[in-house]
């Protein structure tokens, strides 16, 4: 496997960032989970890692659109139907401008609640924005909306990705899959 | 000329009596001028590395008396006492939590004193040595700080700004698992900028 994609395959860097965020996302899902009701040391600590993953998922996500910027796409197969095509964009569309606008508002949530965010103790970041009550609770509703919103695109996602494989029976997640054969029909 | 000798007369009366408990050496320190914070216009702010970030607190309530001749240290002192109660760091939540058993216990402890009476002249200014009563226990701590006078409205006023570290668990600032410091630093960051203002001897 190549480091670089083709039009018909993900490169070794492209498969990396992307599974990279599958496991940080789903390290999130449950640092937000076991921060919910904990007492208030154990909901900083808590917190604090899930600051500093998401953080570094925005950087990732930087990264990830740098690279297929710099990369060829590969192409969706000829068998979608057109409503199938709109609807795949729209998911990979919407998973990208999640990946940013999710950082962001907990980022801004943080700075609003005057509370600065840091990278694992590393460094820490600039306030985004003032402190403010008002917009600290807005922020925080469009966090919990975000994160809904996200498990709807995900679910989507997924769904696409196991109908191509288990229906129309194409390599369209195999081409994700680091140790998977890329050649159409190669499992048959 | 009796003009003259009257107002040579009175400025060597003037004079002799300014000077005087130095040049004897006296008991009473005439020279220490006595101050007190001008509440309205001095801050005491401390820095905690939260989570790896820095974040801010300030008292509002902290009487200050300051006793100060830079010729005469041996009689100077500062006394700094701090109403525990009057803090806020900004968010009400982590305030109450602060103000809990296992950190400042404010109903226990409602107030932190600073007396230093020992202060000495350094490279930048001066530092003050003395002991920090807080939540209990008692600590010695040095304070740096710098001092300045300056004349304003015919009244003379003094300008002290330093700063100190304090380590909050050698006060038992954090009980149970507030004695971690991964998530809440133990060096608290003590900064204070203080407009002191003449007061009557006590």
């Amino acid at each position: 496997m190549s480091l670089r994609n083709t039009t018909r395959r993900w490169g070794a860097v492209a498969q990396l960032l992307h599974w990279l965020i599958v496991a940080l996302i789903i390290a999130q899902v449950i640092l937000a989970s076991l921060a919910d009701g904990a007492p208030p040391l154990r909901r900083l600590g808590l917190l604090a890692y899930h600051k500093s993953i998401g953080i570094t998922i925005l950087a990732l996500a930087v990264l990830r659109l740098a690279w297929r910027w710099m990369n060829p796409t590969p192409q969706l197969p000829n068998t979608l139907s057109p409503s199938q095509r709109v609807l795949a964009r729209f998911t990979h569309v919407m998973l990208y401008v999640l990946l940013f606008a999710q950082p962001l508002s907990g980022w801004m949530m943080s700075s609003a609640r005057g509370f600065p965010v840091s990278w694992f103790h590393r460094f820490q970041l600039p306030d985004l924005v003032p402190k403010s009550k008002p917009l600290y609770e807005a922020m925080l509703t469009t966090h919990a909306v975000l994160a809904v919103l996200l498990g709807v695109v995900v679910t989507l996602h997924v769904a696409g990705a196991l109908m191509h494989h288990f229906v129309k029976r194409d390599d369209v997640l195999r081409r994700m899959l680091p140790f998977a054969s890329s050649t159409p029909g190669s499992d048959k | 000329m009796t003009a003259v000798a009257r107002t040579i007369l009175a400025l060597t009366a003037f004079l002799a009596a300014g000077v005087s408990p130095h040049t004897a050496g006296g008991a009473a320190p005439a020279g220490v001028s006595h101050y007190v914070a001008d509440a309205a216009k001095s801050t005491l702010q401390f820095t905690f590395v939260q989570a790896g970030a820095k974040n801010q607190g300030r008292f509002t309530r902290f009487p200050v008396t300051f006793d100060f001749s830079p010729d005469d240290l041996a009689a100077s002192k500062l006394e700094v006492t701090v109403q525990m109660n009057s803090f806020t760091t900004g968010d009400q939540e982590r305030d109450d939590t602060l103000r809990g058993d296992d950190l400042f216990a404010v109903s226990k402890y409602p107030q932190a004193q600073f007396i230093a009476t020992q202060i000495t002249k350094t490279a930048n200014g001066f530092e003050a040595t003395g002991k920090l009563t807080l939540r209990g226990a008692t600590r010695d701590l040095r304070v740096p700080f710098t001092f300045r006078t300056a004349t304003e409205n015919g009244a003379t006023v003094g300008y002290m700004n330093g700063r100190t570290t304090v380590r909050r668990l050698d006060f038992g600032v954090g009980q149970g698992d507030w004695r971690a410091t991964d998530q809440v630093g133990n060096d608290v960051e003590v900064t204070f900028a203080l407009r002191l203002t003449a007061a009557a001897p006590r």
